[in-house]
């Protein structure tokens, strides 16, 4: 056996660097050394090392769980082993950024134009501008299409020599090195010198009974895009923001009648406000709960509650569009980056983390006012800080 | 209708069609899209295959019917195509 590895039992490093060799199918000797014992003895005078885990190939030490990885990523590892690479070409990145949104497509700019190798690995393009029809709060653009504004972003970037992996989802991320990886669904793995973490949101759920069994049965959480599928029927929007007000609007021309039903006082710009209170169509219940989706096989109706008064109401609809906000995806970095209750990652003015070369930016973040044009410059920032970083490395 | 082994429900406005019909397009995959916001016809045809779907995109492929735009699930769904 080429690896010997000396470990011991809770101990989390030793834990990671197993699982890590069991995805490679790298096999190796483990040695169990608890602090004190003969083993530990001999872990010392093998190794020199103090802590475990400690690794060994062909007999040389080589370190622990982060020597590893890093031996990993420049190649070193399957040379020292003697066996060929497995299958995928290794590239070392200047930057990984996750999510393609405004904020990892803006980052992506920042970082080639200072000819960083730059990889961008996203789900989808856009983020959740996909949700909306027009964006009219974007400076230089009184209104623009969603789309249109996606898809000049996505120009921007095909400008420059950046790759890009769209369509692909991140299963794993190891932060705790030096050099990052990022091992993808289909158990691909990515490694960078720094990761900028730009995952966005997705939409805040109901959370009450029916919700999810109806989800694309008149549940929609995408006005836009489902809104004339629902022409001549009842609907209700729940949200009192500027998203809901805008599904109100998407729905005004096509449903024959809209429900706004709000915990809060509708809150939305108002712009929108005026125009949907001019409306014969819409009924509005402020400070109203939703409690109940009703409908076995589609969406029949909803019930709802009074905060004040606790009055029960059922309102006759077809289709509930969902805009109470949004949660961060932040679920690969809850384990290892410091959250708030919401889920948000902590950054600092300069996007950092706490982790060292981990940056985040846009809606995934705590930073506060979730707008295209916030997480753009945020994007920036992230990109000029994980610039900064890399030029100050050894 | 056509007989295309691919069929695409959508509206106009709706960003995941967009997307769905360039990820068909990209593997080189004909299909049929119905705009169901104008084809009333369509429309029926897609709440019929669906079971009473009412959102967007649907996509049916040989026998599957899809809800919305996953990729995995879809490329899933297509692997039909390729095998006789």
């Amino acid at each position: 056996m080429a690896l010997t590895i000396y470990t011991m039992e809770r101990c989390p490093f030793c834990e990671r660097a197993k699982c890590f060799l069991y995805d490679r199918g790298i096999e190796f000797k483990e040695i169990s050394a608890p602090p004190g014992s003969r083993e530990w003895q001999e872990m010392k005078r093998r190794t020199g090392g103090e802590s475990l885990p400690q690794i060994l190939i062909h007999d040389v030490s080589i370190g622990g769980y982060a020597e590893l990885v890093n031996m990993e990523a420049t190649g070193e590892l399957y040379e020292k082993l003697g066996v060929p690479e497995m299958g995928e070409e290794r590239v070392l990145y200047d930057v990984i950024i996750i999510g393609a949104g405004p904020a990892g497509l803006s980052a992506a700019i920042y970082t080639i134009r200072k000819l960083l190798k730059t990889i961008i690995i996203s789900k989808d393009i856009g983020g959740q501008i996909a949700w909306t029809t027009d964006v009219d709060n974007y400076l230089g653009f009184s209104q623009v299409n969603a789309d249109e504004l996606v898809s000049k972003f996505e120009d921007h970037v095909k400008k420059f020599d950046v790759d890009k992996l769209i369509g692909v989802e991140v299963k794993t991320v190891d932060l705790a090195t030096r050099i990052k990886r990022v091992v993808t669904l289909e158990g691909k793995s990515y490694y960078g010198k720094t990761l900028i973490i730009a995952t966005g949101g997705r939409h805040r759920p109901l959370d009450i009974p029916g919700e999810r069994e109806l989800v694309g049965r008149g549940i929609s959480y995408c006005s836009t895009c489902d809104a004339p599928l629902f022409e001549g029927v009842e609907v209700a929007v729940v949200g009192g923001g500027n998203a809901g007000l805008e599904a109100v609007i998407d729905l005004m021309s096509l449903a024959t009648r809209i429900y706004v039903v709000s915990l809060l006082p509708i809150s939305g710009d108002a712009v929108y406000q005026a125009k949907i209170r001019q409306s014969p169509k819409v009924e509005i219940y402020e400070e109203w709960q939703p409690i109940k989706i009703l409908g076995d096989t589609s969406v029949k109706g909803m019930e709802i509650r009074n905060l004040k008064s606790g009055e029960h109401k059922a309102l006759a609809v077809e289709g509930v569009f969902v805009e109470i906000g949004i949660l961060p995806c932040s679920d690969l970095f809850l384990d290892t980056l410091a959250t708030n209750q919401k889920g948000e990652i902590l950054v600092d003015p300069e996007c950092r983390t706490g982790v060292a070369g981990v940056f985040a930016c846009g809606d995934v973040t705590t930073v506060p006012f979730k707008q295209v044009v916030v997480a753009v410059g945020e994007g920036a920032k992230a990109a000029l800080s994980a610039y900064n970083y890399l030029m100050n490395q050894p | 209708m056509t007989d295309k082994k691919v069929k695409i429900y959508t509206t106009p406005a709706c960003r995941y069609c967009q997307q769905a019909k360039e990820f068909l397009t990209r593997k080189g995959i004909e299909f049929e899209a119905y705009d169901v916001s104008k084809d009333t016809e369509a429309l029926k045809e897609m709440k019929q295959v669906s079971g009473g779907a009412r959102s967007v995109p649907v996509i049916t492929v040989c026998d599957e019917v899809l809800v919305g735009f996953d990729r995995s699930h879809l490329e899933k769904a297509l692997e039909c195509l390729s095998s006789p």
